[in-house]
């Protein structure tokens, strides 16, 4: 997928001006939010389980050698082929010689952030493999030509309308406003492609160690039919989605859907071990895992390590004001989000989306709901800071932040400066805030425009309210 | 050096584990609570999870059901070969509408039918709402993966209480596929309206034998 994480400012500013996303975003991002804060309240272990998931993640990333060894061992026990790829050129080579070894020319595919990352559907293309995404956000945009916008609903920026005409033009179906009639069809022309496609390709919620086994939780049940029907079975999943043991599994199945949806559990959770045995009537004669690092392991040596905990549950966007307003494709690549602003600069190079750090008010909110405890807020702050150390700033945010800090730290010249803003601001105000300062100033209102300052400071409207006078 | 040993060196010195015990499980989560009637809380939990649980006499069962399964416009019913449970109901319903048998290998060879898929579950779990089917001793999953309505045979000892239990079941070796369906399959994709029958069952039923059946 294309990288344009750099140009977070201009992406965003499209993303403000699109009325239709704007309206999507409000409805979506308020309803997982209801529905997740509700699904936390009424489950009394909640915080348990968290403390619980956080510290089994902890504890794989700790032994990530000792645990996806045992994995790779049991699956391969039960027959399952596993492969390792480095980066997502590996990765892509690798899918390519799986499809044409097995000789496929159509896949249906289920929901995977993994192949998005390393652009697996151009690779099964170039080997002459019709893929055919099957969660029907991912089939809508696919039919679109667009990247997925939110981790678990990629066509949120899409209305109904634009949906039957796109069925229409693709699908030669008759136009109609009904939601369950358009499902209806992407139904009907999907269910032909599950029967007759030679290779499922999914992701994977989770791999459990002590079994081998891969988790695949779907709503539509769209994972279910890619990986139990077609001959061939392939999974693309990150390495640190290792769990340690199947006996660990309801404790992620309890946070996940709760934190995506507010659900207590998807419709399907799917395990799948291995290819399918004797005298079973389904389930792939083949069964490959694409187990990916692609940075990851470099991950795993630094202060981020604790990012790899996550679970993709994509409660940190829905609760990030800043996602909230801009949505997906402003954050440029595959993540977005809180997620996305921390791992896709971890995963592609700091240089290539230092602008993602920065598209946060260190609100604190994603750190609130992550059902894994990352610390987020931190490690976007702390993303800042390395940006500045490898010279990422522009010489007038840098010299602005200076300024910033040496007048936080002097109380009287603080106050005077807020006494003199307080009548200057009303110059420099657009609207709600001020856009162009002059330097140094400027190197902050470059990418974000200051709060206008208020008429009365907020430290003297305190001391008036505690009965100070001066 | 292959591209496997390339990766467990760079994850040995990322972990600076070297070796040592990976952990045991923490402690620390309270268990859902389990007090109560672990039926009466799957019931409570599948129709959260839009299911529809059907139980009482046998006779009045299968009056319901065929009424739910006209409504759906439901004119085949298909069943496991091995699966005698199933195969009754299905058979023992056919006088309740226009249905006629078929079987899964024809549903899944196409057809404009719209169908109703019968299959005894393993089990059930009463935190979630959940039936537990899996193609151990090699079962078929078509019926609650293709059918437009899946219809779940249910005892009531096989209710669990929780998800351990019901993964506990396996030991160490799980058969290749094991899923857990819960309520109808759904999709939220389209302007966020939630709507059922995305590829899997528009309608998830479940019988609940009566304790007398149960053996
Ligand atoms: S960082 Fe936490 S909240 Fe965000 S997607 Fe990952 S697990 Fe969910």
């Amino acid at each position: 997928m294309e990288l344009t994480a750099n140009a977070f400012g201009r992406n965003a500013r499209k993303a403000l001006l699109d009325k239709t996303l704007q309206e999507a975003l409000g409805r979506t991002t308020g309803r997982f939010l209801a529905h997740r804060d509700a699904a936390a309240a009424a489950f009394p272990e909640f915080e348990a389980t968290r403390e619980r998931a956080s510290r089994i993640k902890r504890d794989v990333l700790d032994h990530l050698d000792t645990y996806l060894a045992r994995f790779i061992e049991e699956a391969e026990k039960r027959g399952t082929i596993v492969h390792v790829a480095r980066d997502a050129g590996q990765a892509r080579e690798i899918a390519a010689r799986i499809a044409r070894d097995e000789g496929v020319t159509l896949a249906v595919k289920s929901k995977s952030m993994a192949a998005e990352e390393v652009s697996l559907n151009e690779a099964l293309e170039g080997a002459g493999v019709t893929v055919v995404e099957s969660d029907l956000g991912e089939f809508i945009i696919q039919l679109a030509g667009e990247a997925p916008s939110h981790i678990i609903a990629p066509a949120v920026h899409k209305t109904r309308e634009q949906v039957s005409r796109l069925f229409e033009r693709h699908l030669g179906e008759p136009r109609t406003d009904s939601i369950p009639e358009l499902v209806g069809m992407a139904r009907r022309h999907l269910r032909a492609k599950f029967l007759s496609a030679g290779m499922g390709v999914s992701g994977g919620n989770f791999l459990v160690a002590d079994t081998g086994s891969v988790v695949l939780v779907t709503n539509e049940g769209n994972g279910r039919m890619g990986t139990a029907l077609p001959r061939v079975h392939l999974a693309v999943v990150g390495i640190e989605k290792v769990i340690p043991r199947m006996a660990d599994l309801p404790t992620f199945l309890r946070l996940l859907p709760r934190s995506a949806s507010g659900q207590t559990i998807s419709s399907y959770v799917s395990i799948v071990t291995g290819t399918r045995r004797a005298g079973d009537p389904e389930g792939p004669e083949r069964m490959h895992i694409l187990l990916l690092d692609c940075g990851r392991s470099a991950i795993l040596e630094g202060k981020y390590r604790e990012i790899l905990k996550c679970i993709r549950c994509a409660a940190c966007l829905n609760t990030c004001p800043v996602y909230q307003s801009v949505g997906g494709h402003a954050y440029g690549w595959v993540y977005s989000g809180p997620i996305g602003a921390v791992l896709t600069p971890l995963l592609v190079g700091l240089p290539e989306a230092a602008a993602l750090p920065d598209a946060s008010t260190l609100c604190g909110a994603c750190a609130d709901v992550c059902p894994v405890k990352i610390p987020l807020p931190d490690f976007l702050l702390e993303l800042r800071s390395d940006a500045r150390d490898q010279g990422l700033k522009t010489p007038g945010e840098i010299a602005a932040m200076k300024g910033y800090a040496g007048v936080m730290k002097r109380a009287g010249l603080l106050e005077a400066i807020e006494r003199i803003g307080g009548v200057l601001g009303q110059f420099f105000t657009k609207g709600k805030g001020i856009g162009g300062l002059p330097y140094p100033f400027s190197g902050w209102t470059e990418r974000r425009d200051f709060p206008a300052p208020a008429a009365q400071p907020f430290r003297k409207l305190w001391k008036i309210r505690r009965g100070v006078t001066r | 050096m292959n591209e496997r040993e390339a990766l467990f060196r760079r994850l040995a010195a990322a972990c600076g584990s070297h070796g040592a015990a990976a952990g045991e499980p923490p402690p620390g989560e309270a268990p859902p609570a389990t007090e109560g009637d672990r039926v009466a809380r799957f019931a409570e939990a599948f129709s959260a999870a839009g299911g529809f649980l059907l139980r009482g006499p046998v006779e009045a069962i299968l009056s319901d059901l065929g009424e739910m399964l006209r409504a759906e416009g439901v004119t085949a019913l298909f069943f496991p070969e091995d699966d005698a449970a199933a195969r009754e109901f299905a058979m023992a319903l056919v006088p309740f509408g226009p249905f006629t048998l078929t079987t899964g290998t024809e549903v899944r060879g196409g057809g404009a039918a719209v169908t109703a898929g019968f299959r005894t579950a393993e089990a059930a779990i009463a935190e979630t709402g959940t039936i537990v089917e899996t193609s151990a001793g090699g079962k078929t999953l078509l019926p609650g993966m293709i059918a437009d309505v899946h219809v779940s045979i249910l005892s009531a000892a096989s209710v669990v209480a929780r998800m351990e239990e019901a993964l506990a079941a396996f030991g160490a070796d799980p058969p290749r596929n094991i899923s857990f369906l819960s309520g109808p399959s759904k999709t939220g994709d389209i302007e966020q309206t939630l709507t059922v029958g995305a590829h899997g069952p528009k309608k998830a039923i479940a019988l609940l034998l009566p304790p007398e059946r149960t053996e």
